[in-house]
């Protein structure tokens, strides 16, 4: 017996989410198609929603419905600071910390060469455009502290100054109420490494 | 300190091979599954291979600060399949995180193994050579310029003769030795051709220097470089090295 064609269709479709390969691509079909109809009416519906209405923030690229996202629209942020993040849900974590009032810029992915991921692939032109609007006074690199994100930091740096805009980078070592006895000794080495003067 | 991947014990028997402490470096590292991570490791004994640490992406995994590329591991895998399963990571220490434009060059020898080291296929003394390279670049300033060339040349020759495309920089192709005086023409996969004065790129002594091993001062990095570029180009094919348009963008700014 072969597949029917719509429901070979929706296995293929399934397939593009990272991570699930044909097995589970087609254990998610039968599950939406047989046992939860309604939640695979929703589905179709909330991604067609957010596929019409979503786009990226005339100033900081993350995903909003309107043209300006609510932190960018938002008057009482200091405009003289613009932090970039990796993607949407660092943003969210950076404002958890209450400890920023300035704006974002979210690149929505990172340098990675070894992916075949390069400058062309990321917002950089854009972050480029944002940060020379010439309100912007300094630019917080806030990428992951993983070999790509240093690499994107690196690059962002240099372009960034360049322009002669200010840069500086997040501070990496001991985590809060860290004791040395427990801490993983990479993390200890590069603190001392990028020890600080007092 | 040993952080604990969280994996079932190995079976015994032959077709579970265990290794363990082995020295290794992480060429690259893809998310895998909800938690997991697979890594892509060059060791010492046991050439590249593909490892899946388990809980490797958990909040508060131990692994996350020790498995980090361009530094040097003792990792204990086991698993006889193509994909092994990793059960231990010690953090070797004693070289700082290459940062800035030496980072960028790191990826460039890591993306140069990606591409031409096989799989299973011990290569100990190109372990050692990749193990100074990275040495030599962690210590270098985020802004080193013409510092990383010498550590690079340095180690595209070792890969190459260690992968068995090594060059004979004293002989030309029908077997006279390279004359200090003259100029050579160099065509990839064949090797070193007499050219007429002025028609050749690289000087007979510099050819003399590179088959010493000696790759320092001015005028042999920039042969070396345009040489490196020319017998990489002919074993790497038609695909570029995407570090290296990185490096180009960089330079451009």
């Amino acid at each position: 017996m072969s597949t029917p064609s719509s429901l070979q269709n929706l296995i293929d479709a399934l397939r593009v989410l990272p991570g699930v390969g044909p097995k589970s691509a087609s254990r998610m079909a039968y599950h939406l198609l047989q046992r939860d109809q309604p939640g695979a009416n929703d589905l179709a519906h909330a991604l067609m929603h957010a596929l019409g209405t979503l786009r990226h923030c005339r100033d900081c690229n993350t995903f909003t419905e309107a043209e300006v996202c609510e932190i960018c629209a938002d008057e009482r942020r200091t405009r003289e600071q613009l932090c970039v993040v990796e993607m949407p849900t660092d943003l969210l974590m950076v404002e958890q910390t209450l400890a920023y009032h300035g704006l974002y810029f979210v690149l929505m992915g990172r340098l990675s060469p070894l992916d075949g991921i390069g400058t062309q692939d990321i917002a950089f032109a854009r972050l480029l455009e944002r940060a020379s609007d010439g309100v912007v006074q300094e630019v917080i690199l806030s990428t992951n502290f993983t070999v790509e994100g240093e690499a994107t930091a690196h690059y962002l740096a240099e372009m960034l100054r360049a322009r002669g805009l200010q840069v500086s980078r997040i501070a990496r070592g001991l985590p809060v109420g860290g004791e040395l006895e427990h801490v993983d000794p990479g993390t200890l080495a590069q603190a001392l490494v990028e020890r600080r003067k007092l | 300190m040993a952080a604990p991947a969280r994996s079932k014990r190995p079976r015994s028997g032959k077709s579970q091979p265990r290794i363990d402490a082995q020295p290794v470096f992480i060429l690259h590292q893809y998310a895998y599954r909800e938690t997991s991570r697979l890594l892509d490791i060059f060791s010492r004994d046991h050439g590249r291979l593909t490892v899946v640490a388990r809980g490797a992406r958990r909040p508060g995994s131990q692994l996350r600060g020790v498995l980090m590329a361009f530094q040097p591991l003792l990792l204990s895998w086991f698993g006889g399949g193509e994909v092994k399963t990793l059960h231990a990571a010690d953090w070797q220490g004693g070289l700082a995180h290459p940062v800035g434009s030496p980072l960028l060059c790191g990826f460039y020898i890591n993306e140069l193994l990606m591409r031409l080291l096989p799989r299973e296929d011990p290569h100990p003394h190109l372990f050692a050579a990749y193990y100074d390279a990275v040495r030599q670049l962690s210590v270098l300033p985020t802004d080193a310029g013409v510092q990383v060339e010498p550590i690079l040349r340095g180690f595209e020759l070792a890969m190459l003769s260690g992968l068995g495309y090594g060059l004979d920089f004293a002989h030309e192709v029908n077997g006279q030795a390279v004359q200090p005086a003259r100029q050579y023409a160099f065509v990839g996969g064949q090797g070193f051709f007499a050219a007429a004065p002025g028609q050749g790129r690289f000087d007979g002594e510099v050819l003399l220097e590179l088959a010493a091993g000696n790759v320092t001062g001015e005028r042999t990095l920039a042969q070396a470089k345009l040489l490196m570029r020319q017998a990489l180009g002919s074993v790497l094919g038609e695909q570029p090295l995407h570090t290296r348009q990185l490096l180009l963008d960089l330079q451009r700014l």
